[in-house]
C-alpha cells in the first residue's frame, strides 16, 4: 500500500503527526540510498569483484541496516509500506513487497 | 550474507514478473520498475549530467553554474579503466 507524496507534507494541527511525517520523509530517503546500495552490492558480489570477506561484511552490515530500519519505522509509529511513494505514472519508489 | 544475497535476487526476478496491473495512460511503457531499480540499473552503465544555469536580475548575469557530472558505481569505472 502506498501513498501519494501530498499526505505525508500534510502534518496537520498534531506535533505527533509532524514528527511522523518528516521521520518518514527523511527514512524514505534513508531507504532508498539503503536499497540502491543493496542492489549495487550485489552486482558487485554477483560480478566477483568483491573478496569472499568483503561480500561477507556487505551482507552482514545491509542486514544490520535492514533490521535497524525496522527499529527506527517501528519507534515513529510507521509501517515499511510508508517509507514507499506512489510516483503516479513512474510508478514506486520501491517494489512492492 | 548468502542467504540474504540470494532472497534479495529472488525478490528482484518476482518483483519484475508482477508487473503492475493498473491502467497507464498511451504512451507509457508496459513494464512497471520501482525508481530505485531504475537507478541500480543507471548506475551500473553510468550517466554524465550536463547543465548550464545562469541567474540574472534585470538583465544582469549575476550567479553561473556551469556542472557536468558523471554519475556510475564504482565497479563501472573500474571496468572503463581497465579497458
Amino acid at each position: 500500500m502506498t501513498h501519494p507524496i501530498r499526505r505525508r507534507l500534510d502534518a496537520g494541527d498534531d506535533p505527533q503527526a509532524a514528527e511522523r511525517g518528516l521521520a518518514s520523509l527523511v527514512l524514505t530517503v534513508v531507504e532508498l540510498l539503503r536499497e540502491l546500495m543493496e542492489r549495487q552490492a550485489l552486482r558487485r558480489v554477483e560480478e566477483g569483484t568483491v573478496t569472499d570477506e568483503q561480500a561477507e561484511r556487505l551482507g552482514y552490515t545491509l542486514m544490520r541496516l535492514d533490521e535497524r530500519m525496522n527499529e527506527l519505522v517501528e519507534a515513529f509509529g510507521l509501517e515499511r509500506e510508508d517509507l514507499n511513494l506512489d510516483l503516479g505514472p513512474l510508478g514506486t519508489l520501491l517494489p512492492k513487497e | 550474507m548468502a542467504a540474504l544475497l540470494v532472497r534479495r535476487a529472488g525478490g528482484l526476478t518476482s518483483a519484475a514478473r508482477d508487473r503492475d496491473r493498473t491502467e497507464l495512460p498511451p504512451g507509457f511503457p508496459a513494464e512497471r520498475v520501482a525508481l530505485v531499480d531504475l537507478l541500480d540499473r543507471v548506475l551500473a552503465e553510468g550517466v554524465v549530467v550536463t547543465g548550464e544555469i545562469t541567474l540574472s536580475i534585470a538583465d544582469v548575469d549575476l550567479v553561473t553554474v556551469s556542472l557536468r557530472a558523471l554519475l556510475a558505481s564504482v565497479g563501472t569505472l573500474n571496468r572503463q579503466e581497465g579497458r
